[in-house]
């Protein structure tokens, strides 16, 4: 009787009930978990992102399954479970895997080391098309003035007592690009890797909801019913574009070139991003690497980032003050952001001759295409004939590139 | 007060940078646009004639020969 009584009590330690009683946290963490899986499968909020990271919270958060990420304290020290204390980077993968779990191992690997972020990146290239940008160079401009966001998010986060790190990965959210984010947050405040990518995310995805808030605070009716064909009719672009392939495979080179000598700090991010545009305009001759690229290797890399970043948020990492704060920061830096862009076009238009509907201001930063896909959609709720697309999404496509050289700045003097 | 400091510098150096660089594309993707219609210009449709052969028959058998091609634009 007692041999049985033994066997249930082993039973009942091998489960994860016991501690799930002992720590209600993780009850709070599973609702936040099957939150996100919701919003991803049911709502179609950013589903190939949100889905895996929610998954990675549900499996993190299991006592005894050893899939949160761990941590290392500032110094780089990590608490084995037998108690002792390790610095991580003195730890072979191997032992990371056996210590702490293979979360851990393919979190130090792949995310620590900063490698998957950039390989998202070139996916991001080779599926960017630059040419409406290219044929409305203009318009560019408008995606350096929405990095604002960024920069008056960090100022916030430092008044409210964040770290000068930590500011600025809170504040890289408003460039509304979630492999930068969690790029320059892995360089400057990895324990708060979790809750940066969450919020990065959630934002992005809701998009839809954000961009309107925003114009109808801002925009007057006659300002959106401004129609840019018109306006290109009556103003037409003296600079015609003969050979647009060669111009299409001249340009990554070229940004490349100039943002690693200016910003070095960028080029993982806009180098990778650049390449993988290269291998896709240069056409047939690399028509394989760009299958790669924008195919397997981005979707591998997706689903790796995506349950790491996931397993980050462990009810001991996640509930807390700091988490809130960055919620709420993220969603300010989102929408200073676009409200940016939007002041920048409404001062271009006190000035220009040729006026520009200010939904392309919106759409400065990345978040491409739905920021442009939104922005068309409130534009022709005015006029059904003033598709802005196109324009928007010049703007759009330069927000990556300004998002990736602020985050560039923020390593350069915070990392 | 020294972080507030550190906030406004990081602002100022930030958002001058992202515009310097962006004005810099700008200004390049002219100059290259500038160079390749002076350079190699002819290029931009010699591959219409061949393969709208192919794209009316792809048209045809995706809209049961309702659809037909008016238009090719280069882009």
């Amino acid at each position: 009787m007692q041999g049985f009584s033994d066997i249930l009590q082993r039973l009942y330690e091998m489960t994860a009930i016991g501690s799930l009683g002992e720590t209600p946290a993780y009850l709070l963490m599973y609702f936040i978990a099957f939150l996100l899986l919701y919003l991803g499968i049911v709502k179609k909020y950013e589903p190939l992102l949100l889905v895996p990271i929610a998954f990675g919270v549900l499996i993190a958060n299991f006592p005894g399954g050893d899939m949160g990420v761990v941590q290392a304290d500032p110094q780089g020290f990590v608490t084995l479970p037998d108690g002792s204390r390790e610095v991580i980077w003195d730890m072979p993968l191997h032992k990371i895997a056996h210590e702490l779990g293979i979360m851990n191992y393919l979190y130090y690997a792949l995310i620590k080391t900063g490698l998957l972020p950039p390989v998202i990146f070139m996916g991001v290239g080779a599926l960017t098309d630059f040419g409406p940008m290219l044929r409305n160079l203009k318009l560019a401009i408008f995606g350096a003035a929405a990095q604002f966001g960024i920069f008056a998010v960090l100022i916030a986060s430092l008044l409210l007592g964040f770290t000068p790190q930590e500011a600025g990965s809170l504040g890289i959210i408003g460039g509304a690009d979630g492999p930068t984010a969690i790029f320059t947050t892995i360089k400057l405040a990895p324990h708060l890797l979790g809750p940066i990518a969450i919020a990065a995310y959630s934002y992005m995805a809701l998009v839809p909801v954000i961009i309107p808030l925003v114009v109808r605070l801002l925009c007057t009716k006659k300002e959106l019913c401004i129609n840019m064909k018109e306006q290109d009719r009556l103003y037409p672009e003296k600079l015609e574009i003969k050979n647009m392939r060669a111009v299409k495979i001249i340009f990554p080179i070229a940004v490349t070139t100039i943002v690693a000598l200016f910003v070095p700090t960028a080029v993982p991010l806009i180098g990778m991003l650049m390449f993988g545009n290269l291998v896709k305009e240069i056409g047939s001759d690399t028509g394989r690497l760009f299958q790669v690229a924008s195919g397997g290797l981005m979707n591998a890399a997706t689903i790796f980032l995506g349950l790491c970043v996931g397993a980050t948020m462990t009810a001991s990492a996640f509930l807390n003050l700091q988490t809130l704060g960055i919620v709420v920061g993220g969603f300010l830096a989102f929408a200073l952001s676009i409200a940016s862009g939007i002041l920048m076009v409404k001062v271009w238009n006190l000035f220009a001759r040729k006026k520009i509907n200010p939904l392309v201001g919106a759409t400065g930063l990345s978040a491409v295409p739905m920021a442009s896909r939104v922005c068309n959609g409130i534009s022709i709720k005015y006029d059904p004939k003033n598709h802005v697309l196109n324009y928007c999404m010049a703007s759009n496509i330069s927000g990556v590139i300004g998002s990736a050289v602020a985050a560039g700045v923020l390593i350069s003097f915070l990392g | 007060m020294e972080n507030l400091g550190l906030g406004l510098l990081l602002m100022g150096v930030g958002m001058v940078t992202v515009f310097c660089i962006l004005l810099i594309v700008i200004f390049g993707s002219r100059l290259i646009i500038a160079l390749v219609n002076k350079m190699a210009p002819a290029a931009a449709s010699s591959a219409a004639p061949d393969i709208k052969p192919v794209l009316d028959a792809a048209v045809a058998c995706l809209t049961g020969g309702k659809g037909r091609i008016t238009k090719i634009t280069e882009l």
